[in-house]
């Protein structure tokens, strides 16, 4: 029996373990640099709040102020970060636009989309949030500002974003966890 | 109010890949390159906006960079969303119609369905060429924006006006106009108006600073129609006015160019230029602009989902429509013009089914389209109040009525008309057009100031004063307070012989807008026509603060002190006119008499 129950043990660290790998190569985000930053190591237990860019979508840009303003506000209740999927993307590039947008908030270039499969985006402007314990609780759209490409709310009139930072802090769940975004296929960058 | 506008699309696409069509999805399994088979169509349909400098947002110039967007072209070719044409095909064509054919779209699915190959080099199509820098060469005169705008980083649309004030010395024809709307990605269209009597600078807060709004009005004295449609849209090129059609700018004009902007995300700074083109070709034909609206019945109660309004206007001349230029705002949704000829036949002049203020635009037609006097003109808008409307400016939806704001909704549609087969004897065609306009907005509306001045004013021009006095006696009695309309009445009596009937109501013009110079220089007139010319020199004097060039004005400030026996003061006064304008007749006159006068 205790070798039984040893070798659940172990069958269950083996689970584990997997999943960690998963994520080490979900993680395989660079920062400008080049350094290998994995975006949940430094949230501590926060919430997560990755934010799909790409510099050549025009949508991406004009939700700008949108981000700032919702990252600012919820500064303390979970950590945000810009995520660049374009593999041919450099990072000068990606600094001077970051700068030109006056973004304040830690940026990530991954070219592997590791992150991009982790948090199930398709679209840019698209958001994940992942709960204090790494778990995806929504990934879509920002709000629904755009109807489509074309087309734009004077205000939007759905807040999924924000919503779903408060059920991330609150730890309860979402009534639509995905909901697609207007703007740029992040797939035709791959 | 007057919209120029200039526009000339590319190439018109043509539907002869209709049989291959068939043919490819018989043979479904042929691979679709884009060396083959999708660059011929982003390179004549495409490539003119998107490439550096050009409105769209990233170039589409080569196989890599139609590859990064594949699935998004797919997604907009498909609504047709881009590239940007929104009439449906019809009888009267259009210039440079941007429409791709159906063909040409399944092509572009069939290719990123099939994963987007490039294809051998062999087959790729030269890459397109296109003209650097001012597209008709260096113009005769370049206009920049004194001060740029700063583009706030938020929002959906911002509104901006900036008044380019003309350098020129004498009258100049101007046969095509390049806008440059400064960065043009965030431009959505900008059309110029031509600003003769400086109306637009009191809404600047210092000159040259330029100012904010949706719809300019702009007052024009004479009869004046402003006859070119001078726009621009993303993937306009500079149109070259047929001969003889040359726009007149004299010595004095502003020239005012209407921005529709669209935050980026980041400020951005906008300063247009414009370049002008002169002929030394006056105008010979003279075409004119029919605004024909219905704005008054637009009283759309929440949640409409399909408000009509509709507008019929009857010819009074033949005419040939060169262009038109429909106008709703965020509730307009199913959009059209016909035509009704006296035999019967109906022709759409424009069907827009699915309207975007996004993507206004001015259409010209590729021929000039007769319309025989006795033509109907229809206009018939349909307006979507609901929430179902994700355009509309108010969640929820508030009862909407016409106006200038952009969360006020218009009906307007304006053609730009060459009068033709007219017998020259009668009189400018254009007067009958306008007076018939006039006439149709007050049958309409008994209660319509502008109408009422609009045809007082083309009564008067036509040199019927008594009928234009009673029109502008309607239009008081409706504004008694409204300093245009106070104005125009009390100069028409000035006219007509009465000043001190004039007297009272230029003294209400100038109570409701105290530094209106027509005003004060129709009081100084009146006031001196009744002798009292002490009186009359401090309307002036005021007057020539308010628009120290004007040469008329120092005339008649000399004339008035003259009459004074203050003949030192006069004589410098004229000697002003005489510098601001050597023609200045009554200056000219008046100095010859006081040096009869005095000889030495
Ligand atoms: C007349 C100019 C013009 C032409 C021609 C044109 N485009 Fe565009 N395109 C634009 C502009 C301007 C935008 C930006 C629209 C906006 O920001 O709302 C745009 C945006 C786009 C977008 C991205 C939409 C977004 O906002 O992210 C795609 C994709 C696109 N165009 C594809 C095409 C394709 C494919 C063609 C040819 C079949 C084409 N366009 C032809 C002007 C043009």
């Amino acid at each position: 029996m205790r070798r039984r129950k040893f070798s659940i043990t172990l069958m269950w660290m083996g689970t584990v373990l997997a999943v960690l790998c998963g994520l080490a190569t979900a993680q395989q985000a660079l920062d400008l640099d080049g350094h290998a930053v994995n975006p949940f190591a430094a949230a501590s237990g926060k919430p997560v709040v990755l934010i799909f860019l790409r510099r050549d979508c025009p949508v991406s840009g004009r939700y700008a102020p949108v981000v700032q303003k919702i990252s600012r506000e919820y500064a303390d209740r979970a950590s945000f970060w810009l995520v660049y999927p374009d593999r041919t993307d450099n990072p000068q590039d990606i600094r001077k636009s970051v700068a030109d947008y006056g973004y304040q908030l830690p940026v990530l270039r991954d070219p592997e989309h590791a992150l991009v499969k982790l948090s199930r985006v398709q679209i840019t402007p698209e958001v994940a949030v992942f709960d204090g314990d790494r778990r995806l609780i929504y990934d879509g759209r920002i709000d629904d500002w755009y109807i489509d490409l074309s087309r734009a709310r004077p205000a939007p009139t759905a807040h999924e974003l924000r919503d779903a930072i408060n059920a991330a802090a609150a730890r309860t769940t979402l009534a639509h966890k995905e909901v697609r975004g207007v703007g740029c296929y992040i797939s035709d960058v791959e | 109010m007057s919209f120029p506008l200039r526009i000339i699309l590319f190439g018109l696409l043509s539907s002869t890949f209709a049989p291959m069509l068939a043919a490819q999805s018989s043979a479904p399994a042929s691979q679709l390159t884009f060396n083959r088979d999708v660059a011929p169509i982003v390179f004549r349909s495409c490539s003119t906006c998107h490439r550096p400098g050009e409105a769209a947002p990233f170039s589409l110039l080569n196989y890599s960079d139609v590859k990064k967007h594949a699935r998004q072209i797919a997604d907009v070719v498909r609504s047709r969303a881009m590239p940007p044409w929104l009439p449906e095909p019809q009888e009267l064509k259009f210039a440079d119609e941007l429409r791709l054919s159906d063909a040409d779209i399944n092509r572009i699915l069939t290719w990123v369905e099939q994963g987007a190959a490039e294809g051998a080099p062999a087959d790729l199509p030269p890459a397109p060429k296109f003209v650097q820098g001012w597209r008709l060469g260096q113009p005769d005169l370049v206009l920049k924006a004194e001060k740029p705008f700063i583009l706030p980083p938020e929002g959906t649309d911002t509104y901006w006006n900036f008044i380019f004030r003309l350098p020129i010395q004498e009258t100049k024809w101007v046969k095509a106009v390049e806008i440059r709307p400064g960065d043009k990605q965030y431009v959505h269209h900008a059309n110029i108006l031509v600003d003769r009597a400086h109306a637009s600078r009191q809404r600047e807060t210092e000159p040259g600073a330029g100012f904010g709004g949706m719809e300019i009005r702009i007052e024009s004295q004479a009869f004046d129609p402003d006859s070119h449609l001078l726009f621009w849209k993303p993937g306009t090129i500079p149109y070259v006015e047929p001969e003889g059609m040359a726009l007149r700018l004299d010595k004095g004009t502003d020239l005012v160019l209407n921005t529709h902007l669209q935050p980026s995300g980041k400020p951005e700074v906008i300063q247009p230029s414009i370049g002008l083109y002169f002929t030394d070709h006056p105008a010979t034909k003279l075409p004119m602009l029919l605004q024909l609206e219905n704005d008054l019945k637009l009283d759309i109660p929440p949640g409409q989902k399909d408000f009509l309004v509709t507008d019929d206007f009857t010819l009074p001349v033949d005419v040939d429509l060169m262009a038109i230029y429909p106008h709703a705002h965020y509730l307009g949704k199913d959009i059209r013009a016909q035509a009704t000829l006296p035999d019967g036949t109906k022709k759409m002049l424009i069907y827009i089914p699915q309207w975007n203020l996004n993507w206004q635009a001015v259409y010209r037609y590729a021929e000039p389209v007769l319309l025989p006097r006795g033509t109907v003109i229809s206009l018939l808008y349909s307006y979507d109040n609901s929430d179902a409307n994700p355009m509309n400016p108010n969640h929820p939806p508030l009862r909407v009525n016409g106006g200038n704001r952009s969360t006020d909704e218009m009906c307007h549609l304006w053609l730009q008309v060459l009068p033709v087969n007219f017998d020259a004897a009668n009189g400018d065609p254009r007067m009958a057009l306008q007076e018939a306009l006039a006439r149709h907005n007050v049958e309409k509306n008994p209660a319509d100031f502008e109408a009422h001045y609009n045809l007082g004013a083309m009564l008067q021009a036509r040199g019927n004063l008594d009928a234009a006095l009673a029109e502008y006696e309607a239009a008081v009695k409706l504004r008694p307070e409204d300093a245009t309309g106070n104005n125009a009445l009390g100069a028409a009596l000035v006219e007509g012989g009465r000043p001190a009937q004039a007297v009272s109501y230029l003294q209400a013009a100038l109570k409701a807008r105290a530094d209106y110079f027509d005003a004060h220089y129709n009081l100084g007139f009146a006031l001196a026509q009744q002798n009292d010319f002490a009186a009359a020199v401090d309307q002036f004097q005021t007057a020539l603060r308010l628009q120290p060039q004007d040469a008329a004005v120092e005339a008649n400030l000399g004339a008035a002190l003259a009459e004074m026996g203050r003949y030192a003061d006069a004589r410098v006064h004229f000697q002003h006119a005489l510098l601001l304008d050597p023609a200045q007749p009554i200056a000219k006159e008046n100095l010859e008499a006081l040096k009869e006068m005095n000889p030495r």
